[in-house]
């Protein structure tokens, strides 16, 4: 192994692990210590991760306090030393940490309020896709409806949350106090996707939710509009699962289709 | 590979989201904009939307800070594909990045770290700055880091080795003047040897940007104005050098847009003060 290729592995478990070994090949200055030297790169490391993840977690960063989130940090930082080039990508594990980390696991909604502020990122600067219009399916023969086959955004995330965790970021968001905790007796779900370069998200009630999954999967409007019906009833099911997909593509969630 | 030596661009600006609306909505005295490379590899969405704007009104540059050009580790090929797709969008002027390197054993550090200034670190970043010249079919431009710490087993000055490089790659040099100036102090060299110590006719960019005084050392923070020592230097880069395109680094503490245009317009008139004179001494 060459000298060049040791000090690299050296340097950098100087800064990781705190190993003091690199110290012997670094010089005093006239007026310091090579040991507050080199800790110029120790706090530096540190201090840009945690920079980058309050940028990130900003409302996790709110609901936390300051302390709080000074703790989730230093573990996420020890936890996940960062593997991509952009500094984009080093948060990303955020919320699957706080979800899995006591004391962070016991509280959900501090991971729930990360994967919200993850998934508005993702979305924000996603991929791009024109979005399906109205016309384009105002063309179709009615026969050919039941045929429809859906192409999702590439920007949409759904979310399922157990707490008001949606609530919480948006009363961050807005700067006023979050309401009370709350636990959801059922899962509920959320969707997150950019429309005109802004990303937005709105809670899904349990039948549209369902009904989006499948037709996330692929599944023709016919199908999808049979298990509407047996979700939430036979009564004006059409009608439901027609108003779900206007306002999908109103929303701008939908770039395209097929007939299958 | 295209080896001509870059165009004068003028004085320019890094491209920092907060200042988006007021540069595409107004007609600011800005020659051209540096935008950071990682940025803007993504897949979609608003920021790229507004630098493709931003490329068919202005001259562009790339600047990146995850090359790590100096790392022992492999060359991240899946970072160059992404850098390489970029530049076919962007058609920067040139492509920079920093004599350093951020890491090893797959992690990033993300801080431009130190070499020490050997033989053996000076013919491996060399070979690996021609490495990514082949690939990116263009040549590269490298910029001088600060540093805060020196190494016992440096054979060379900075200035030395920053110059070698850049005569066996065959690559440009992006002179940081405040970086100059930053670890002059912290390691107590002259600016004035390391100014002379770098060929001429490989220096093809600026940056001009402020620092954090600590106790006893300087930390290159880009998050405070300009002060007088780094103009002062910057006035003896431009006599030394020529006209070199400039640009204002700030990287934090990001203010208006119009105090940055008052920090380039000081710069302007500096160079021009320089020119002039030059000019006058000619005649005589």
């Amino acid at each position: 192994m060459s000298s060049f290729k040791d000090f690299q592995d050296s340097f950098q478990r100087g800064i990781l692990e705190r190993d003091d070994t690199i110290l012997g090949d670094v010089k005093d200055s006239a007026t310091e210590s090579r040991s507050v030297l080199f800790g110029v790169y120790r706090h530096a490391y540190v201090a840009r991760l945690a920079e980058i993840l309050g940028d990130d977690y900003e409302r996790v960063h709110a609901y936390l306090g300051d302390e709080g989130f000074a703790r989730l940090v230093k573990a996420y930082i020890d936890a996940n030393p960062s593997d991509r080039r952009s500094a984009r990508w080093f948060g990303r594990h955020m919320p699957t940490f706080a979800r899995e980390t006591a004391p962070f696991s016991n509280h959900r909604e501090v991971s729930e309020i990360a994967a919200l502020e993850k998934a508005l990122s993702d979305a924000f600067d996603g991929p791009n896709a024109e979005p399906l219009s109205i016309d384009q399916l105002a063309a179709l023969a009615v026969d050919d409806w039941p045929r429809l086959v859906f192409q999702p955004h590439p920007t949409t995330i759904r979310l399922t949350f157990t707490t008001n965790a949606a609530d919480i970021w948006s009363a961050l968001k807005d700067e006023t106090a979050p309401p009370k905790l709350e636990r959801f007796p059922e899962p509920q779900a959320l969707l997150v996707w950019r429309q005109d370069f802004m990303a937005h998200f709105r809670p899904f009630g349990a039948e549209e939710s369902m009904m989006w999954n499948e037709a996330a999967r692929g599944v023709r409007f016919g199908v999808l509009c049979e298990m509407v019906a047996m979700f939430g009833g036979e009564d004006e099911a059409e009608l439901r699962a027609a108003t779900y997909l206007r306002g999908w593509i109103d929303l701008g969630l939908l770039t395209g289709f097929k007939l299958e | 590979m295209n080896t001509n030596k870059p165009p004068f661009l003028g004085f320019g600006l890094g491209l920092r989201p907060q200042h988006y609306e007021e540069i595409l909505s107004g007609s600011p005295a800005i020659d051209w904009f540096e935008v950071l490379s990682e940025n803007y590899m993504i897949a979609g969405g608003q920021p790229l939307h507004i630098l493709d704007q931003i490329c068919e009104r202005y001259p562009v540059v790339m600047h990146g800070v995850s090359l790590s050009i100096a790392s022992t580790a492999k060359l991240d090929m899946d970072y160059l594909r992404d850098l390489k797709t970029l530049a076919e969008r962007v058609k920067p002027k040139w492509i920079s990045d920093h004599l350093c390197w951020t890491g090893v054993h797959g992690v990033n550090l993300h801080d431009l770290l130190p070499i020490p200034y050997t033989e053996e670190a000076l013919n491996h970043v060399v070979d690996r700055v021609s490495q990514v010249q082949d690939f990116l079919g263009r040549r590269l431009t490298l910029e001088n880091v600060s540093s805060y710490v020196t190494f016992g087993q440096s054979e060379m000055t900075e200035w030395e080795f920053v110059s070698e490089v850049a005569n066996r790659a065959d690559c440009w040099l992006l002179f940081d003047i405040n970086n100059v100036y930053v670890s002059s102090f912290n390691h107590g060299f002259s600016t004035d040897d390391f100014l002379q110590g770098i060929p001429r006719d490989r220096v093809v960019q600026f940056h001009v940007a402020g620092h954090s005084h600590e106790d006893d050392h300087i930390v290159d923070t880009h998050d405070h104005p300009v002060c007088n020592e780094v103009w002062d230097f910057y006035r003896e880069a431009v006599t030394h050098f020529g006209r070199v395109s400039t640009m204002i680094e700030r990287d934090d503490n990001i203010p208006p847009l119009a105090e940055l245009v008052e920090e380039l317009d000081h710069a302007r008139d500096i160079a021009r003060e320089v020119g002039e004179t030059a000019r006058a001494t000619a005649a005589e």
